[in-house]
C-alpha cells in the first residue's frame, strides 16, 4: 500500500468518526439547535462528501478536487457540532457553521480539475473564506446565544446586537454578490461546454447551484425581513440541498464512465463493420467522443513522423489554445495520435479507453496508409519502367532505321553496281566490292553496339563477374573491382546489378571528377550487395538524373533497395542490395 | 593444315568453311555445338579448332569446349571467335599458357587473308589476340603513376603487337623495321615496365598481358 492510499484510509476512518459525532450529539442533546435536521442530514452530508471526495482523490491523485470535497465533508461535520448543548462544543460548531459553504464555493469554481482558473476567481474564493472564518467568528463574539434559547456563548465578549446585525448584513450582502458571480461563471461554463462535458457538469451545477440559490434566497429573506418561518424553511432546505451535492457528483461520474463505456463499445462495434473510406475511423471517433474537431494522425516508423490519412505530413499541434493531443500506442510502440478539443482531457478515462480501443484499428489503418503509399510508388515505378522500355524501343528503331538499314541499302547498291560492271569495267567493280565490304564492316560494328545496348552479351555468356570486369576495362577511369560472386545468379538480378554498376561508372566519369573508383560486389546467400564508391567531389543529387531513378525502379522491382550517399567533398557512394538466391 | 569448325549458325559455318578452303586450309569437319565439336575433335584430331564462343550447351558452350580441348589436347591449336571483343574472355582463355591459343573478333572472318593467317599462327603454336582487345588493355587508365606513359610511341606499338602474339620477325615486318631494332624496343619496354626479359614468345605474351591486366 503506498503512502497516499494509507493516508486516504486514515482520512476515511476519521471521516466515519467525524460523521458519527454530530449524530451522537444530536441523539443525546434533547434541546440541541436544529436537532432533527442535523441528526438526519449531518452524518449523511459528512460521510457522502468525505466518501466521494476520497474516491475522487484516489482515482485522480493529481487533482485537488477530491481533497476539496473531503474538506467540505469534514467542515460540515465541524459545523454540525452546533447541535451540542455543551457550550464549548456548541460554539465551535457555530463558529465554523459557514465554512463548508466556503469550501463548497471553492470546489464549484474549481470543478472538475480542482484548479482555479484565474485571479478573479481566486479573489472570489478568498472573500468567501474570509466571510466564513473571519467575519462570521467575529460576529459570534458579540452574539448572545443564550437569549435565543441556545446554549450559552463562552466566547461572548460583549452583547452587541447592533454589531451582529451590521456584520451579518455585510456578510449577507457580500454573499449575494459572491453567489451572483458564481451563477454568472457557471452559466458561462455551461455555454462553452461540449455535450460530453455538459453531461458531467449538469448534476454538480444543479446540486451545487441549488445550495447557493437557496443560500442566496435565504440571505435575501433575512435582509428583507421576511417571516421567520420562511427563513427557517429556506435554511433547512439549504442544509438538505448540501447533502445532495456529493450524490450529484457521483451521478455525474457514473454517467461519464457509462458514457465512455458506451462510446468505446460503440466504437468497437463500428470497427467490426467495413469502414467505407479512410475517414471512417476519424468519423467514428469524432462521434464517439462528441468532438467534431477531432483529427487523426498515423505514425510512420521509418520516416519517424506523423501523417494524415492521405499520407501528408502533419505537425503535432501545440498544447494549449484549446487543443490537446492523445498519443495512441500499441504494444509499446506509437501507432498514431488523436488531436482533439482540450475539454476532452477532463475525462481522461474515456480518452484512455477510446485510445486503447482504437489502437488496433489505427494500427491497421496506418498499415493501410503505408500500403497505399507503397502501391502509389509501385504504380509510378511501373509506369516509369514501361516508359523507359518504350523509349528504349524507339531508340533502337531509330538507330536501326537511320544507321544500319541505310548502310545495308548502300551495300546492296554497291554490289549491284559491281555486278553490272564486272565484265566491262573490272576495276570499277573491284572498287565497288571494296566499298561494299567496308560498308558491311561498319554495319556489323553498329549492330554489335546496338545489341550490346539492348543486353550485354557477356552477361548472358559469362555472368556478372566477367561483365563487370569488362566494364572496368572499358571505363575511362581506373576502376578496381572486388567481387565475391562465384556462381551465376538469376538473370534479372545479374542484369540489374550490371546496370547499377554501368550507370554508376558512367555518372562518376561524367560528374564526379574522381581519380579512382572502387566496385565491390558481395554475394551472400540471400542477397547481393553492390557498392560503387569514388574519391570525387561528391554532392550528387539523387533527385537529379533519370538514370538513377530508372536504376532504383529496376532494383526495387526485385525487392531490393538503392542508396546514394554523396557529401560535398567526400566522394560519392552508390550502394544497392538485391535479394537473390 | 587440318581444321574443325564449330558455330551454331549453319550459314556462317558453311561460308567460313568455303573461305578457309579457298585459302588453302583443309576443313575436315564442322560442328553445331560444344559436345558435337568434342566428338569431332576426338575423331579427326585436327591441327586447329575454330570455335564460336556463343553456342550450346548453355550460352557459352564454345568457351567450355575450348577449355576441354586445351586440357585434353594441349598441343592442338584453338582459335576462339567472339561477337564482342572482351578482355575477360581473353584472360580466361589464355590461362596458364598462351601457346596455340587465339581470340579474335568474329568480324575478322570477312578478311580471309587475316583469318587464314591467324589460323596458321595458332596451328604453329603461336598466340593470337585481337587488336581491339589489346588496344583496350593498353589504353585503359590505371591508378597511380603508370610506366606505360613513359613508353615512346613506337614502343607502345611494339607492346601492342607483342600482346597480339606477334613474333619479333612479324613485328619487324609490320613496322617496316629490322628485327634488331625490334629487339632493342622490346628490351626498352621490358626495362621500363620492370618485366624480366624472356626469349620465349608465349611467356612474353603472358607477361605482357599479366602486366596490362593488373
Amino acid at each position: 500500500m503506498d503512502s497516499l492510499k494509507r493516508a486516504l484510509w486514515g482520512l476515511a476512518i476519521l471521516g466515519l468518526v467525524a460523521g458519527a459525532v454530530p449524530l451522537a450529539l444530536a441523539l443525546v442533546s434533547e434541546q440541541g439547535h436544529q436537532r432533527q435536521l442535523i441528526a438526519i442530514v449531518g452524518p449523511v452530508t459528512g460521510w457522502a462528501f468525505v466518501g466521494t471526495g476520497l474516491y475522487v482523490w484516489w482515482r485522480r491523485p493529481d487533482s485537488n478536487f477530491g481533497a476539496l470535497m473531503t474538506a467540505v465533508g469534514f467542515s460540515s461535520c465541524l459545523g454540525a457540532l452546533r447541535v451540542a448543548t455543551e457550550p464549548t462544543i456548541f460554539i465551535t460548531g457555530l463558529v465554523f457553521i459557514a465554512l463548508p459553504y466556503a469550501v463548497l464555493y471553492h470546489m464549484l469554481l474549481a470543478f472538475p480539475t480542482g484548479n482555479v482558473r484565474n485571479r478573479f476567481e481566486w479573489g472570489l474564493i478568498a472573500v468567501s473564506y474570509a466571510s466564513a472564518i473571519v467575519a462570521h467568528p467575529v460576529q459570534v463574539l458579540f452574539q448572545d446565544t443564550g437569549r435565543s434559547g441556545l446554549p450559552e456563548n463562552p466566547l461572548l465578549i460583549a452583547v452587541g446586537p447592533e454589531v451582529v446585525a451590521i456584520i451579518s448584513r455585510l456578510r449577507f450582502g457580500i454573499g449575494v454578490l459572491l453567489i451572483a458571480a458564481l451563477a454568472v461563471i457557471l452559466i458561462g461554463r455551461w455555454r462553452e461546454a461540449g455535450p460530453a462535458h455538459r453531461r458531467r457538469l449538469l448534476p454538480v451545477v444543479m446540486s451545487g447551484g441549488a445550495v447557493f440559490a437557496l443560500f442566496g434566497t435565504w440571505y435575501l429573506s433575512v435582509l428583507s425581513g421576511a417571516s421567520p418561518d420562511l427563513q427557517e424553511w429556506l435554511e433547512r432546505a439549504r442544509v438538505v440541498a448540501l447533502a445532495t451535492v456529493p450524490f450529484g457528483l457521483l451521478a455525474g461520474l457514473l454517467h461519464s464512465r457509462m458514457a465512455s463505456a458506451t462510446a468505446v463499445s460503440d466504437l468497437i462495434t463500428r470497427f467490426g463493420d467495413p469502414i467505407p473510406d479512410g475517414r471512417g475511423l476519424r468519423n467514428a471517433l469524432a462521434e464517439g467522443l462528441e468532438d467534431p474537431s477531432l483529427e487523426l494522425a498515423y505514425w510512420l516508423p521509418h520516416e519517424r513522423r506523423y501523417v494524415d490519412i492521405d499520407g501528408q505530413p502533419v505537425a503535432i499541434p501545440e498544447d494549449g489554445a484549446g487543443r490537446e493531443t492523445t498519443f495512441v500506442e500499441r504494444e509499446g510502440r506509437p501507432v498514431g495520435a488523436i488531436f482533439h478539443d482540450a475539454r476532452l482531457t477532463q475525462e481522461p478515462e474515456r480518452l484512455r479507453a477510446v485510445a486503447a480501443a482504437v489502437a488496433l484499428t489505427l494500427d491497421n489503418e496506418r498499415l493501410q496508409a503505408e500500403l497505399r503509399a507503397r502501391l502509389d510508388e509501385l504504380s509510378a515505378s511501373r509506369a516509369r519502367i514501361l516508359r523507359a522500355a518504350h523509349d528504349e524501343r524507339k531508340r533502337i528503331e531509330r538507330n536501326l532505321h537511320d544507321g544500319t538499314q541505310q548502310r545495308l541499302t548502300s551495300v546492296a547498291m554497291e554490289l549491284g553496281m559491281a555486278k553490272s560492271r564486272l565484265k566491262l569495267d573490272p576495276l570499277a567493280a573491284d572498287e565497288a566490292l571494296g566499298q561494299a565490304r567496308s560498308g558491311l564492316t561498319v554495319a556489323l560494328a553498329e549492330l554489335r553496339d546496338l545489341s550490346q545496348g539492348i543486353h550485354p552479351g557477356i552477361l548472358t555468356e559469362r555472368g556478372l563477374g566477367a561483365a563487370v570486369e569488362d566494364l572496368a576495362y572499358a571505363s575511362a577511369l581506373p576502376v578496381s573491382v572486388t567481387a565475391t560472386v562465384h556462381t551465376r545468379l538469376d538473370e534479372p538480378v545479374e542484369a540489374a546489378a550490371f546496370y547499377v554498376v554501368a550507370e554508376a561508372l558512367a555518372n562518376v566519369t561524367k560528374h564526379a571528377q574522381a581519380s579512382n573508383v572502387a566496385v565491390v560486389m558481395d554475394h551472400e546467400p540471400g542477397s547481393l550487395t553492390l557498392t560503387i564508391s569514388d574519391d570525387g567531389v561528391g554532392g550528387a543529387d539523387p533527385a537529379r538524373g533519370t538514370g538513377l531513378n530508372g536504376l532504383a525502379d529496376r532494383v526495387q522491382a526485385l525487392g531490393g533497395s538503392l542508396e546514394l550517399r554523396s557529401e560535398l567533398g567526400n566522394g560519392t557512394t552508390l550502394s544497392a542490395v538485391i535479394p537473390c538466391a | 593444315m587440318r581444321i574443325v569448325l564449330a558455330d551454331d549458325s549453319v550459314l556462317l559455318r558453311e561460308g567460313a568453311a568455303r573461305l578457309l578452303t579457298e585459302a588453302g586450309l583443309e576443313v575436315v569437319a564442322q560442328a553445331g555445338d560444344g559436345e558435337e565439336l568434342l566428338a569431332q575433335i576426338e575423331e579427326h584430331r585436327p591441327d586447329v579448332a575454330i570455335i564460336d564462343i556463343r553456342m550450346p550447351p548453355e550460352t557459352d558452350g564454345g568457351l567450355w569446349a575450348a577449355r576441354e580441348i586445351r586440357s585434353r589436347f594441349p598441343k592442338m591449336g584453338v582459335l576462339v571467335l567472339s561477337q564482342y571483343a572482351r578482355p575477360s574472355y581473353a584472360f580466361e582463355l589464355l590461362g596458364e599458357t598462351a601457346e596455340g591459343v587465339g581470340y579474335l573478333l568474329k568480324d575478322r572472318i570477312a578478311d580471309v587473308t587475316e583469318l587464314a593467317d591467324a589460323v596458321r599462327r595458332v596451328g604453329r603454336g603461336e598466340s593470337v589476340l585481337d587488336p581491339v582487345v589489346v588496344s583496350q588493355l593498353v589504353g585503359r587508365p590505371r591508378s597511380g603513376a603508370d610506366p606505360i606513359d613513359d613508353l615512346t610511341e613506337r614502343e607502345r606499338e611494339v607492346l601492342a603487337l607483342i600482346a597480339e602474339g606477334r613474333s619479333n620477325q612479324a613485328i619487324a615486318e609490320r613496322l617496316f623495321i629490322t628485327e634488331r631494332t625490334v629487339e632493342k624496343h622490346v628490351t626498352g619496354i621490358f626495362d621500363k615496365l620492370l618485366l624480366p626479359v624472356t626469349p620465349d614468345d608465349h611467356r612474353r605474351v603472358l607477361a605482357v598481358l599479366a602486366y596490362l591486366r593488373a
